[in-house]
């Protein structure tokens, strides 16, 4: 009995030894090192501040968390509305590159070249403050998602054009050889391609865009990074909001690159 | 089978093939040899009606290339094998005789396992082409253009992207295929297999036909450039 339970541990204690000694588990050592690395900085960053850490202010108030969760919403929400906003209107500036009519090209040309040289944050303000007024100036927060819309299109527009370049011209040939219809090619054989190539940047230019959506504050759009500058402005707490303002965009953006790095391994070619 | 090109030139920035004529009778494998730029991809791309021509006609067996049925029973293998990349080897035969020719699942399936047999795949069909070797894949696209059961099949250089051994992989697979009854017009850099396969030769250089006939033509060259096309390959 006494000698079965022994060997037994010695079987477990072999085997984790076995996985530790494995390529698997020298990869996992090295991520628990490399978090651990992180985590002695952070402390050592939380040991030198000026003063201990109270969380109590903000996150002890339901009010201040729904205000929080709110913000945090509408991040996402602008950020979706961002993602399709600039899909579409960069899909558009695809078919315009690709059009026979040379000012169409030369339109898409032109704009991609400001949009390259102009800085997200500077792009918003200009939209909100001086495009905006030209038209009226309906609504400052309207102009300033459009901002970030014309902003990432061009980015899209690369996507798009790489995902439909990877198909080809002797898999067309191939699909009219065998017959298929125009409805069959897109929707077998065109369609599933382009969503495999397109999914990792598409995803990659959302976390940017999730990012790039901070900037929004500047025109006082109630987004995550603007709702903690109010909180900072009633509890002085600067440190504390900052630091949970961190970990609030990772809980976003660190999933969502997991996600890609999934569908990459499992949509690949 | 029976060939019949008349008058066909093909122009495409710049003149690939000039007014080039043969008829032929009666041979099953015809091979199409002569060095890069001599017209041969687009002479046999034009004989399985995938490209038309400038000028000319071209009759397989007494029917026009151009008629739209034609082409609904002509096996053509590419250069890189180009099957679609994000199906198993055996999908990229089923969903081809399911949407297309209106097999049931089971038909389709049935025919995809048979062809895939006969080229040696039986363990690799349910992997992507891009998880095989260039060999193997080269393989599956000789089934896929088995699968609609052609009466021709051509080959557009098969082997030109692999090493040697693959290639003899491929062309052994191919010469087996002739236990099948069907026909083959193909164009290859290797001439031991022309010699080997073929039972007629076209030789062709600046976009003409300089010279053709039987593989012998080939040890015996009557102009100068098959002689120095020979004296290269070799």
């Amino acid at each position: 009995m006494n000698s079965t339970l022994t060997s037994k541990v010695r079987d477990a204690f072999q085997r984790i030894v076995n996985y530790l000694s494995s390529e698997k588990g020298k990869n996992l050592f090295a991520y628990l090192f490399a978090l651990l690395t992180l985590f002695l900085f952070g402390w050592f960053v939380v040991w030198r501040l000026p003063r201990s850490l109270v969380f109590q202010s903000i996150l002890g108030s339901s009010s201040r968390v729904t205000f929080i969760l709110e913000g945090m919403g509408l991040t996402v929400l602008v950020s979706l509305i961002t993602l399709l906003g600039s899909m579409i209107l960069g899909f558009i500036f695809y078919l315009l590159q690709k059009s026979s009519f040379k000012y169409f090209n030369a339109l898409v040309d032109v704009f991609t070249e400001i949009i390259y040289g102009t800085p997200m944050i500077v792009m918003i303000v200009v939209m909100a403050f001086v495009i905006g007024p030209a038209f009226g100036n309906i609504e400052r927060n309207f102009f300033g998602i459009l901002g970030l819309i014309l902003y990432m299109s061009p980015y899209m527009k690369n996507v798009f054009q790489s995902a439909i370049s990877s198909i080809t011209e002797e898999q067309y040939m191939a699909m009219d050889l065998f017959g298929f219809t125009s409805y069959q090619k897109y929707r077998y054989i065109i369609l599933p391609q382009v969503a495999r190539v397109l999914m990792p940047p598409l995803m990659n230019n959302f976390s940017i865009i999730i990012k790039g959506s901070a900037l929004l504050h500047v025109i006082s759009y109630p987004e995550m990074y603007q709702v903690f500058l109010e909180i900072q402005s009633k509890t002085y707490l600067f440190i504390e909001t900052y630091f949970i303002m961190w970990v609030l965009y990772l809980s976003i953006t660190i999933p969502l690159s997991q996600l890609t790095k999934f569908i990459e391994r499992k949509w690949s070619l | 089978m029976k060939i019949n090109i008349q008058n066909v030139s093909h122009t495409y920035d710049v003149e690939v093939l000039e007014n080039v004529n043969i008829a032929l009778d009666q041979y099953t494998a015809i091979g199409i040899i002569g060095v890069s730029g001599s017209g041969k991809s687009t002479l046999i791309r034009m004989m399985a009606g995938l490209e038309e021509p400038t000028s000319g006609n071209i009759e397989i067996d007494g029917i026009d290339v151009r008629d739209p049925e034609y082409r609904k029973h002509v096996g053509f293998v590419f250069q890189n094998h180009n099957l679609f990349p994000h199906l198993t080897l055996k999908r990229n035969i089923t969903l081809i005789l399911e949407k297309t020719r209106n097999m049931s699942p089971e038909e389709a399936s049935e025919a995809a396992d048979k062809y895939l047999d006969i080229l040696h795949l039986h363990d690799q069909k349910e992997k992507k082409p891009a998880k095989v070797s260039g060999g193997q894949a080269q393989r599956a696209s000789i089934a896929r253009a088995l699968s609609i059961n052609p009466e021709i099949i051509f080959l557009d250089e098969p082997t030109s992207s692999l090493d040697p051994i693959l290639t003899d992989e491929v062309l052994n697979a191919v010469e087996e295929l002739r236990e099948l009854g069907k026909q083959f017009v193909f164009v290859t850099h290797v001439m031991s297999f022309v010699k080997d396969f073929a039972d007629y030769v076209i030789f062709m250089d600046k976009g003409k036909i300089i010279e053709h006939g039987k593989p012998s033509i080939l040890d015996n060259p009557q102009t100068n450039e098959l002689e120095s096309f020979m004296s290269k390959v070799r």
